[in-house]
Parts: C-alpha cells; structure tokens; sequence
C-alpha cells in the first residue's frame, strides 16, 4: 500500500466533535481509489488531514505514507515527501502567473518550459493561450481546475489527492476530467479522488465509502458504489442508470440482494 | 549616443527590469527619449507629434514634454532620472502636456543604484486634453542600502473623455525615506486608475504615500489600487483618498498591505468623502497576512512558509503595468 490510514480519528478544531471517527483502509500504488459519501461525511476533512494542513489534526491512529508514518510531518514536508492535493475551490492570485504556478512544484528546473508545457497538455489546455495568463478570476471554473490539475502533475507527486475535482463542472467537462484522470494514473501516479458524484468515481479502481465520519466499505469501486446506493436509497435509479453499460455490471438480483441487506442493517 | 556615454550601473539597474537598453539610449530605438545623469542631461530624442525640451538648473532639471494633437504612439516615451552618486540633490521640475485625442505612453525610471544619502525630489505638472488615453508609469530602484530620500508631488489634470493610467511601482532593492503625494483631478466622464506598488524591506526603510483622486467631473470614474508589503522593521503608510464632487460620478479605492517580521508596520488610510448625492464612492482595505489556504496551497508544491509568502508578495507587487 502506498497510503494506509489506520485507525484514525478526525475532530473538530475545538476538539468538540469528532469529524472522521476511527477510519482504517489502504491506498494502492497506481491506482484510482475514490473515497464516496454524501455532503458532510467527512471527505473534504480526511484529504486535509492526509495533506497535513495544519488545521486538521489526528487525535488518534496513523497515516503512513510508503510505510513511514507522517502524523507529524507538516504540510510541505509531505510535498516533499511525494503527496499533493488539488484544491475543490483553488486559489485565484492576482499577479501570479499560470507558468510560475506550474513551475513551483517541479524541482529539476532543467527544460522548465517543456515540462509546464507537457503538463498542460496532459490538462487539455493549450500553452500558448495559458502560459502568460495570470491565475485569477480571467479564468473560468473550469480553466482554474484544469491549472491546478496541471501544478499537480507537474510536480510528478507519488499521490495526488483531488477533492471534488468535478464540483461546479458541467457534464461534459466531468467527462473531459475523467480522460485526464485516466492519462495521470497512465504515469505511475496514484490518485485518492475525493467526490460524491457516482460518474466521476467510476473511473476509480477502488473505493471507501464514508458515511457520517465512518468507513462503511473499502473494495473494487462498483460495490463500493452499490452500497452507496442502497444506503442512499436509490435502488431503481442505481438499475437504470449506475450499472447499465458498465462491464463490472450487476443483475438485477444482486443488486436486490446488496439493497436487502442495507435494509435489514 | 551609446553605452559609454551613459553610467553603466544605471543601465544595468534598468536591464534587471527587463528593459532592452539598446533601445533606450538616443539614436536607438522608436520611442522619444530623455536622459538625466544626475543633474546633467545627458540626451534628448524627439519623435513625430512629441516635443521634449530640458534646462539645466543648479541642482536638477526643468523639462517639457508636450504632445501634440491627434498624436499616437505605440511607442512609449522614455524618461530616465539617473543617479550613480551615493550623495547629492536631484531635481526634477517636468510639466507634461497631452494636447486632445493623443494617445501615448510615458515610462520613467528614477535609478539610483548607489544611494546613501542621495536627496531625489520631484515636482511635476500634468495636463492631459479630451479624448486622450495616457498612460505614465514610474519605476523607481534605490539600490541596496536604503540610503535614499525621495520625494515626488505630482498634481495631474485629466480633461473629459480621457482615459488616463498612473503606475508606481517601487519594489526592487530598498526604497529607503520615501514619501509620495500624487493628487489627480477627472473632469466630466474621464477615467481614472491609479496603481502604487511598494516593498519596505528593512528598518531603515519607510515609505509614505498619498494617492487622491478628485472626480470633478459628471459620470468620472476612477480606481485607485494601493499595494505594499513591509518586512524586518520596514513601514509603510498609504492613504488612498478619493472625493466624489460631481453627479453620476464613481470611485473606489482599494488597499492591501502585508506585515512580515517583528517590528513592521502597515497602515492603510482609504478617505473618501462624497458631496454629491448621485456620487458613489467605496473603500476597502485589508491588512496583515496572506489567507492560510494560500499558503497551504502552494507549500502542497513543496514550498516552506517562507518561501511561499515571497512568491505571494512577488505576485502582488508584480509588475503589471510594463509598457
């Protein structure tokens, strides 16, 4: 495992509540692995906590990282260490420049302008138009994400944590995403996609699904998926739609079966 | 004219700010020019619509520039107040002319890369015609030892119709005593956007400005954009004044100060005052340190805290306003 949570416990700043409560699963290298789960389950809060921002704190278990434990490793010790994360909402920064952005992260500066270039490239957009633009509100939404997307890999990090990279996305550009997705996972970087629309995570091999601060399941991502549904109550929606053209497919029995299940639990 | 003719540290301070020297010297280059070596003038280039003229005085310099009506230019005007003396007295004296529908650009570098004790003072006049898009822009480099005192006034006279862009950019080395009064008037629908730009960087440095925009006239319009950071015990005070004295007329000014290390000081001072009902005048002001989530973001590159303010502080003192 690249990333192993362990028995890991997330408060509340004021130590009050407690966000995230005794999470354990494990991320695999090379892999997609989404982590699913309605608005307030306490996504958003595990991605900080693994990045290491400085406001989110373990009160209890471990985070190892390619079998070091990182608990207390700041934030920049961890980007040094190969784990990065693409913002939902990132920065807008008058002043700084699209190319001086990308470039803040790669560390041989050798051929600085080839490699923003690729990266961008990799992002879909065109360098030419981007490279002297500036990252602040001339960029729509979705020209911000695909930046930050390009920072990211630009970095060639070991793990890339996206939160909710589709969010404020429309339906074509999610699935513009989700090719990106695909060629970054293609350069042996592995991906922790943080998101609760069940299109976008079906790019993912594997997935956790986390509801109100526990872990339900960690497997391949079409079960994880299906439990999802049953626990959302979805079951003709997930008949009609979810599973229908997708080769990991589930009858209509099993699917009846995993929603029983949920019920009786 | 060429490069010998000129002090080399000058000319190297300039190319630090990206500016093609070859260019910039008289006989080279499109753009009308004048060059100040201290008190000396140095050369003068005219172009086509632009008259420039320089008298010596005992401790500086008075200069016309006039822009003839109906003059355009792609081309900016050069003006360099050079110094490579630590000590002494500059002073400028220029009264800028842009007749009607003129549209130019004015760049001037006060360079003094050596100054300790060096005394830079200005006193300049600007009147700008209808219909005219003017931009002036100031660049100033103190050196390294903050060892200058500076001290520009400039009263600027905007005519209706006009478009009219002040830039003052003062972030490379240390400024050292730096105070600044620049008051601009906007006749009827003209538009105005002020930008200054400093970087306090130690103890010894201090710098006072004071931006006004007067909107004089019905429906002007005007944006003033006051950016500075001060670090190690440097100071910076920016009062961005702004007064609504017409109908329909607009203005808004904005200030963002950040404060690194002990001792420094930040203080931002928007004044607006508005006589006119149909007036419609805003401030806002922000001091202190970046948002923690842009730090946490560009330190997820790998970037200490440190490392990632300066890039900050890079970004809002970015020079933007190169011609």
């Amino acid at each position: 495992m690249l990333l192993e949570l362990k028995n890991v416990t997330i408060p509340t700043f004021d130590q009050k509540c407690v966000i995230v409560n005794n999470v354990s699963f494990g991320v695999k290298e090379g892999s997609i692995h989404a982590i699913i789960g309605p608005n307030g389950s306490g996504k958003s809060t595990l991605a900080y906590t693994i990045m290491g921002l400085s406001t989110y704190k373990i009160s209890q278990g471990q985070i190892i990282f390619d079998g070091r434990e990182i608990n207390n490793l700041g934030i920049t010790e961890r980007a040094r260490l190969g784990i990065t994360l693409a913002w939902q909402e990132p920065a807008r920064i008058e002043g700084l420049s699209v190319s001086k952005y990308i470039s803040l992260g790669i560390k041989d500066k050798a051929n600085l302008k080839e490699k923003i270039t690729d990266s961008l490239n990799i992002v879909n957009l065109e360098p030419e138009k981007y490279l002297n633009r500036y990252i602040d509100e001339t960029l729509s939404g979705g020209e911000r994400k695909r930046i930050e997307l390009a920072a990211t890999v630009a970095m060639k990090p070991r793990l890339i944590i996206l939160d909710e990279p589709d969010s404020g996305l429309d339906v074509i550009i999610t699935e513009d995403f989700m090719n990106i997705f695909e060629k970054i996972k293609k350069l042996n970087m592995t991906i922790l996609l943080i998101t609760h629309r069940e299109e976008i995570g079906m790019v993912a091999d594997y997935g956790t699904l986390l509801w109100r601060g526990d872990v339900i399941l960690t497997d391949e991502f079409p079960k994880v998926m299906l439990r999802y549904c049953a626990k959302a109550g979805l079951k003709e929606w997930c008949k009609r739609t979810l599973f229908k053209n997708e080769a990991a497919c589930f009858d209509d029995d099993y699917i009846d079966r995993i929603f029983r299940e949920e019920e009786s639990s | 004219m060429t490069n010998g003719d000129y002090p080399n540290d000058i000319l190297q301070s300039l190319e630090d700010y990206n500016i093609n020297i070859r260019d910039f010297l008289p006989g080279h280059g499109k753009g009308a020019k004048l060059l100040l070596n201290f008190n000396k003038i140095s050369g003068i280039e005219q172009v086509d619509g632009i008259i420039l003229k320089g008298r010596e005085i005992p401790n500086g310099i008075v200069a016309d520039i006039v822009i003839k009506e109906g003059t355009k230019h792609e081309e900016p005007v050069h003006l360099c107040f050079g110094v490579n003396k630590e000590t002494g007295i500059q002073e400028i004296f220029p009264r800028i002319i842009a007749e009607d529908n003129t549209e130019v650009k004015i760049q001037a570098h006060c360079s003094f890369p050596n100054a300790n004790g060096l005394i830079h003072k200005m006193f300049g006049h600007f009147y700008i015609g209808k219909n005219c898009n003017f931009t002036y822009s100031e660049t100033h480099y103190h050196g390294e030892n903050s060892g200058a005192l500076v001290a520009p006034v400039a009263y600027m006279y905007v005519g209706e119709n006009s478009v009219f862009e002040n830039n003052f950019t003062l972030t490379r080395g240390t400024p050292g005593k730096v105070k600044i009064l620049i008051d601009i008037y906007a006749l009827d629908n003209s538009v105005i956007r002020s930008n200054v730009k400093a970087y306090g960087k130690n103890k010894n440095d201090s710098i006072r400005i004071r931006d006004s925009v007067f909107l004089e006239g019905e429906y002007a319009r005007s944006v003033i954009k006051l950016k500075a950071a001060a670090k190690d015990g440097g100071e910076v005070l920016m009062y961005g004044v702004t007064e609504g004295n017409a109908p329909h007329c607009n203005g808004h000014v904005e200030c963002s100060e950040i404060v690194l290390g002990k001792g420094s000081i930040c203080r931002a001072r928007p004044f607006i005052r508005a006589i006119d009902p149909r007036s419609s005048i805003s401030h806002e002001a922000s001091l202190g340190r970046f948002p923690q989530k842009w730090l946490d973001e560009l330190m997820a590159r790998g970037l200490s805290e440190v490392e990632a303010t300066d890039i900050l502080i890079e970004a809002m003192l970015q020079e933007d306003t190169k011609l």
